[in-house]
């Protein structure tokens, strides 16, 4: 179910003039604010960076966003960095979205600002739309114990036995074999050194 | 052997086979079934006062069958434990009575005809796959003659022949007439590289062991002449190529072909082989006292056990399937499993032994932080809605799904689950949500995209890892196309669920774009192939309902491939424009009464459904 | 082991017609010779020699 009664902050790069060199961010702001939900909408030149941050997570606070969409690069760059963003001010990472306006809108349709803004505000409400059905999520921690089963004792099996019991974990050595060994203890010799190979 | 043997850290279970591995990554319940050597190995003393008087003798499976034992024996000399064992099958029996002679002999009492196998259970974090290989066995490849012609062993055997240690105690000598020979000739790529027997793929170790064979045998006695053949030598590792030189100095002739036949001299039990040398193109007749077959490495044959135990996966030559070939070559696509040595691909000693430590560091890596971070998108699982169809166990790429149908019962361990999202788009009965890429997340942003001018637009799904990535490596490259196209990332194309292209295409999208890794770049090992199968459905079912199937695309685009999606697009773009309105409007029409139609037959069913449970 | 044979494909983004390896139960990466496509369909109609009666 949507909730509908969401608060939604929509922050809008420009990237310098990688975003506004095609695309009127003025006029996806302008549009932001229209969008169902959308309480807060702004611009700035670099929303990843200091100062950027710094807007969001003074407008989570003081307009009580529920969730936040950042229109600007790839959620492949700079999600982590939006994530913890808002997580340092309280909000769960997952309720922030980026909608890529850069890589798969303004640097790909430079030459038509009117098509590639019209595509930004889509691409912005599609989010702003998604916003709505996200929910929080949680990263789970297991503990590991610390001990591993090898299965099989030759060659390979050894060396890694030997690697981690020197580290300190214990380790437990199954070979279906009555001997260790493997394959390698029936060569007479090996290459490239030509020595025994037990 | 013996630093493993003595290690504090170590246990040490030989002898040994893993019944039962339960779990996930930091939590594995592992039971191991250790069976009886009816002998104390913690008091046993190596003597081998046992085995002399043991009266049975075998074949030694430890010199190729080449020699015997008795059936109270030690492996090998230098074997780790070093202590004997009872072979119960050749045994003369439990029954003291019987025999006992071993018993009576053994200073130190520590045999126990009695003694039961032990189960041993206990809990680890990491497993580490180091289950070996099988050497070929050349019985089926008739033309070679093998155990048919004594003279023509296996590199294996070969390798016995020469051992120091071996059942002819250093003497090099041909199985007939325990004589030294004087030819030897070499058949390389035996079960390897070969379609015809399904062994396609080299075997990485042959070339080097019979390069490392024949400077044996010219070391030991320069005066017997080697000849090898060959299909191509590869000799590409440090110190490989010197080797080679080496052997081709001391006097080992490299002959390119490979013998059709090996045909034996009844009466001086010598081989005779035809061959045609590529390099000169001439039919050559060689005749040697003894042949060796160089054997390829092949799966073992018991790896379907392990297997089962940790639900891993094969690539088509049958070794296991690593998480990713190039990046992840020592992890198993599950967390916490990691591969060592041949079990994953042929390798040599020195390949081996690095692949084991890279696996003790990647086990470490989980170990040392005590704690492993699970993903957080993951699959939800409604056991009131699932109907134990078993569906999203059998598309399920990790595993994290048993289904019962018969029992009716499904667990689901979602720490197992990396997050692709097949299982939700494959559930018929809505049981499995897809957290963070819901059906409700996805259908709306296709209706957002689709709110205004709806034929202007060509709808496409991206996953996450390529086609997604390959969008950002094209506008990475400032590569135009068209601006018609918008874009949906899911996590992996399995994700796309059918009702998602239908719904795109009832709200007026004019195309539909599927597209998501090349087969082998899948990031969720294969959840590909259910993507394409479920477009090639939606095919089928376009042509029944008259719509165009070329409206739904299937593509798949690396995250380097910026070129090609740039020429996707502005092909698309070209298939767009043909579409008509009026195409649009039909086929809007055809797939609202199909749902119409769905619904009405859902409803029926689920009116149906009460009677029919009493029935 | 399934038995491998030669079918009649078609390329739904460029139309081209091309025949590739076929083997019933096994997934393959098909790829269009001519445009890179994946979107490579079995040819059914081609099989069973009915003609192609596409609907415009």
């Amino acid at each position: 179910m949507p909730q509908d009664d969401l608060k939604i902050g929509v922050f809008i790069c420009e990237c310098g003039t990688n975003i506004a060199g095609s695309v009127d961010v003025d006029s996806v702001v302008a549009n932001a604010k229209k969008t169902g939900n959308v309480v807060y909408s702004t611009k700035s030149r670099y929303m990843c960076s200091e100062p950027g941050q710094a807007e969001i997570k003074k407008a989570i606070k003081e307009e009580k966003l529920d969730r936040v969409i950042i229109a600007a690069c790839s959620p492949r760059m700079h999600e982590p960095t939006f994530r913890e963003c808002v997580a340092s001010v309280g909000m769960n990472p997952y309720l922030v979205d980026m909608a890529n306006i850069r890589e798969q809108c303004s640097w790909v349709h430079m030459g038509n600002r009117e098509a590639a803004t019209k595509k930004a505000k889509d691409i912005m409400k599609a989010y702003v739309a998604r916003a709505r059905y996200l929910q929080p999520q949680e990263e789970k921690e297991i503990p590991v114990e610390r001990a591993t089963l090898i299965i099989g004792g030759g060659i390979a099996g050894m060396q890694s036995a030997l690697d981690l019991a020197d580290a300190g974990y214990q380790v437990y050595l199954v070979e279906k074999e009555p001997s260790l060994g493997g394959l390698m203890s029936k060569l007479a010799k090996t290459y490239p050194t030509m020595d025994c190979a037990i | 052997m013996m630093d493993v043997g003595r290690h504090p850290n170590i246990k040490l279970l030989t002898n040994s086979k893993v019944e039962a591995i339960k779990g996930y990554v930091g939590n594995f319940d592992v039971k191991v079934l250790k069976k009886t050597r009816y002998v104390d190995e913690t008091q046993c003393t190596a003597c081998g006062d046992c085995a002399e008087v043991c009266p049975v003798v075998v074949p030694d499976a430890y010199q190729q069958g080449l020699s015997s034992r008795k059936a109270i024996y030690i492996p090998f000399p230098q074997a780790v434990p070093s202590a004997s064992l009872i072979d119960m099958e050749s045994c003369l029996g439990t029954n003291p009575i019987a025999c006992g002679k071993c018993a009576d002999k053994c200073d130190k009492k520590c045999i126990d005809y009695d003694a039961k196998d032990e189960t041993i259970e206990f809990k680890v974090g990491t497993v580490i796959v180091a289950t070996g290989m099988d050497v070929f066995d050349p019985v089926i490849l008739e033309e070679y003659g093998y155990t048919k012609h004594e003279n023509v062993v296996t590199s294996m055997e070969f390798e016995r022949l020469l051992s120091a240690g071996g059942p002819s105690d250093g003497h090099f000598i041909r199985p007939t007439d325990r004589q030294r020979p004087k030819t030897v000739g070499f058949v390389q790529c035996v079960g390897s590289r070969c379609e015809k027997i399904g062994k396609p793929y080299c075997s990485n170790i042959c070339c080097m062991n019979t390069i490392k064979d024949t400077l044996l045998l010219k070391d030991h006695y320069p005066d017997i002449q080697a000849k090898v053949f060959y299909i191509d030598i590869r000799a590409f590792g440090k110190g490989f190529e010197d080797l080679f030189k080496r052997s081709k100095e001391a006097g080992v002739q490299y002959i390119r072909g490979i013998p059709g036949e090996i045909t034996e001299d009844p009466k001086s039990r010598n081989l005779k082989v035809m061959v045609e040398d590529t390099t000169s193109n001439k039919i050559e007749e060689h005749e040697f006292d003894m042949m060796v077959l160089s054997v390829g490495v092949t799966p073992r044959l018991d790896m379907p056990e392990v297997q089962q135990l940790l639900t891993l996966s094969k690539t088509p030559d049958g070794f296991f399937m690593e998480a990713h070939p190039k990046l992840k070559p020592v992890d198993a696509p599950s967390t916490g499993i990691y591969f060592a040595g041949c079990a994953e691909a042929p390798k040599d000693v020195k390949d081996s032994v690095t692949q084991a430590s890279a696996a003790a560091a990647r086990a470490e890596t989980l170990l040392s932080a005590g704690k492993v971070k699970l993903e957080a998108i993951t699959s939800t699982l409604d056991t009131a809605l699932c109907r134990y169809c078993a569906t999203c166990s059998r598309v399920c790429p990790y595993g994290a799904f048993t289904v019962d149908p018969k029992k009716k019962t499904i667990s689901y361990i979602d720490a197992l689950c990396k997050g692709c999202g097949t299982c939700a788009a494959e559930c018929r009965f809505g049981a499995l949500t897809m957290k963070h890429f819901t059906d409700e997340q996805i259908v709306t942003q296709i209706d957002a995209h689709l709110a205004e001018d709806p034929g202007e637009k060509v709808i496409v799904f991206a996953c996450n890892w390529c086609s997604y990535a390959g969008a950002d490596t094209c506008g990475g490259a400032r590569l135009q196309y068209p601006p018609n196209q918008r874009l949906i990332r899911t996590m992996c194309s399995g994700r796309v669920d059918e009702k998602f292209v239908l719904h795109a295409f009832r709200k007026g999208a004019p195309m539909v774009v599927v597209s998501g890794c090349h087969y082998v770049d899948c990031h969720y090992i294969d959840a590909n192939r259910w993507t394409q199968k479920r477009v090639e459905k939606l095919w089928d079912k376009f042509e029944k309902w008259g719509i165009r199937p070329e409206r739904l695309l299937l593509e798949w685009i690396s995250a380097a491939e910026g070129q090609r999606f740039q020429k996707t697009m502005q092909d698309i773009e070209e298939l767009r424009k043909k579409v008509t309105k009026e195409e649009i409007e039909q086929t809007v029409k055809i797939l609202t009464e199909e749902e119409e139609k769905d619904k009405a037959k859902a409803k029926k069913k689920q009116a149906d459904s009460p009677t029919k449970k009493k029935s | 082991m399934p038995e491998t044979e030669e079918k009649d494909f078609k390329c739904l983004r460029c139309s081209a017609e091309f025949k590739l390896p076929y083997t019933k139960g096994v997934m393959q990466e098909r790829t269009c010779p001519k445009c890179g496509s994946n979107s490579v369909r079995l040819d059914r109609k081609k099989e069973k020699g009915a003609p192609a009666g596409e609907k415009k």
